[in-house]
């Protein structure tokens, strides 16, 4: 009973939340009164202008028209005239707004506190992204419309890292071809609670991020690229390793091989690219980087993902088929004689 | 006759304690990872301290192995060129009709069990089985514990067979002991429970005459 009324006052409480938000229309004009002058503008003391100008037309268009008004966000102006604010820079006056978004967003909001950027906003670097800054202000667009509008979003700060993006095979699929498959920087890196290399266990954790989309195989068809990628890595020396150190947590040991540390990161080209790491004209440079001293042969000791074949690796197929064969008749053969031997002492009884 | 027979030498027995202790070590840290999805290998390695300090265990448990292998091949083929060691567990025409006649005399075709020397061809069978399965443990293992030294005079692909043959050779030669070795030395109706031989290096003069009648008679003879 007790817990059936606890339940009844929860859901309660959690239908009744959104309904504290309704729009307020008339909000707006009473602001645009004043804002929609597109002169309206204000000196900081640092000396930069910030331009007061809202354009009833965009904001109407954005995601937010119609369904909030000034003082959803703008919480802390209750009259008109309002008094000016004490901010000293432009930038302050749009931290202060930081958490506006959070009203509504909770959980995304929540997420960036996970964020790489949250650690710099935290400790006072003001040039660490908030919500705005990715999302805008007044005119709030779905940001992943269109899709290659994610990455430019990023190239904000990460100019280096976009243009290497931009020439690998998935930037370009992405920019030229309006590819929806590929991945842009969110898909890897997350959009709120976003990680990257620094983050704990992100290395070992990277396969599994190629793997999202190269072992599906309906993709992957389209592309005429093979599914097996993932299982014959993880079958492999380098693979197995990896994912055993990322299973036992023991991150830090022996340092193998991933997905990345042969095909790139943001650099990833086709792989018979001519600049591609694991083409084979490239490929022994590439085992040498961890491997030095190695020779030609020994860049042939992987089987380029192949499983192997009687075709493609012989020896590899033959001793594979052999023990297949050998184990059972070996073992079999035994078991076989001991029963024989017990039944015998059975019958001599 | 005394009531035993010296079968072992005390540096045999060493020899036997050393490489049962090897193997249990090489099968504990290799087979978990020949079957690394599995969730009982997982959970094995996760014991051991993970992935890295279980390989360094198989190589330096590996290692040793190899050692005992050469000593042991080396002392052998000494012994044997100065005429030192008799060639008793040296497989003949013998051991062959042997195991002929004992099969027979399982199925029951015959009621006289074949009649053995001191080796008998189930012991020489294993004998020369854990040789060669440690031939090809061995190179194997060297090529993938020396990968980059082994392409420089063979093939690439010589490293990914050696990686299979290395795995599926040591899971047969864990299951030849599972099942036949721990037959033979445990649960063999003539020695249930533990064939004690190998560890006291003496054999009960009854168990001779039953199990080597060849070697019993031999030795009552030269008394």
């Amino acid at each position: 009973m007790l817990h059936s009324t606890l339940l009844s006052l929860l859901v309660a409480v959690a239908i009744q939340a959104p309904v504290a938000l309704q729009p307020k229309h008339e909000d707006i004009e009473t602001c645009l009164a004043c804002h929609n002058n597109t002169s309206m503008s204000v000196t900081l003391p640092s000396g930069e202008t910030r331009g007061l100008f809202v354009d009833r037309d965009e904001f109407t268009r954005s995601i937010h028209g119609g369904k909030l008004g000034c003082t959803d966000c703008h919480t802390d102006i209750t009259g008109v005239p309002h008094a000016s604010k004490p901010f000293s820079t432009k930038r302050e006056f749009t931290i202060a707004y930081y958490e506006a978004c959070k009203r509504c967003h909770f959980a995304n909001y929540s997420k960036t506190l996970d964020s790489v950027h949250y650690p710099a906003i935290a400790r006072g670097d003001r040039m660490a992204p908030v919500c705005v800054d990715c999302h805008g202000a007044h005119y709030v667009t779905p940001p992943n419309q269109p899709r290659s509008r994610i990455s430019q979003t990023c190239a904000a700060c990460h100019q280096g890292v976009s243009a290497t993006y931009a020439k690998s095979v998935h930037g370009r699929a992405l920019q030229e071809e309006k590819n929806a498959d590929v991945p842009t920087c969110t898909d890897c890196h997350r959009a709120h609670d976003i990680g990257g290399p620094h983050a704990p266990g992100w290395r070992l954790k990277s396969p599994e991020l190629c793997a999202t989309c190269h072992t599906q195989s309906a993709m992957m068809k389209k592309y005429n690229l093979s599914t097996s990628v993932m299982q014959t890595y993880l079958a492999d020396f380098h693979g197995m390793t990896a994912s055993l150190q990322k299973k036992n947590g023991t991150e830090g040991g022996q340092v193998v091989a991933l997905c990345i540390d042969c095909h790139g990161v943001h650099d990833i080209t086709k792989t018979d690219a001519p600049n591609s790491g694991v083409i084979q004209a490239n490929i022994l440079k590439t085992c040498q980087r961890c491997h030095p001293g190695a020779t030609t042969n020994f860049s042939s000791a992987w089987l380029s993902h192949y499983e192997p074949t009687f075709k493609n690796a012989p020896l590899v197929y033959a001793v594979k088929v052999s023990y297949m064969i050998l184990i059972p008749f070996m073992i079999g053969g035994l078991v076989l004689q001991i029963l024989l031997h017990l039944w015998r002492v059975v019958v001599n009884r | 006759m005394r009531s035993y027979v010296i079968r072992f030498t005390l540096e045999q027995r060493i020899e036997h304690a050393s490489v049962m202790t090897l193997f249990l070590l090489l099968a504990l840290t290799g087979l978990p990872q020949k079957f690394y999805e599995e969730t009982w290998a997982e959970g094995i390695i996760t014991l051991l301290g993970g992935i890295d300090r279980v390989r360094w265990v198989h190589r330096a448990a590996g290692i040793a192995f190899t050692l005992f292998t050469a000593a042991h091949l080396g002392i052998i083929s000494a012994l044997v060129v100065t005429g030192r060691a008799t060639m008793s567990l040296v497989p003949t025409r013998q051991d062959f009709l042997d195991a002929m006649q004992q099969i027979r005399y399982y199925l029951g075709a015959t009621d006289v069990p074949a009649k053995f020397d001191k080796f008998d061809y189930k012991q020489k069978f294993e004998y020369w089985g854990l040789v060669l399965g440690a031939v090809i443990v061995i190179s194997t293992g060297l090529v993938l514990l020396y990968p980059i030294l082994a392409t420089r005079f063979l093939p690439g692909e010589v490293v990914p067979a050696a990686k299979l043959a290395h795995g599926n050779e040591g899971l047969m030669a864990f299951l030849v002991v599972i099942v036949w070795h721990i037959f033979n030395a445990h649960f063999n109706p003539d020695v249930f429970p533990f064939d004690t031989t190998i560890f006291t290096g003496t054999i009960s003069a009854d168990r001779l005459h039953h199990e080597h009648e060849l070697e019993y008679e031999r030795l009552k003879e030269t008394e």
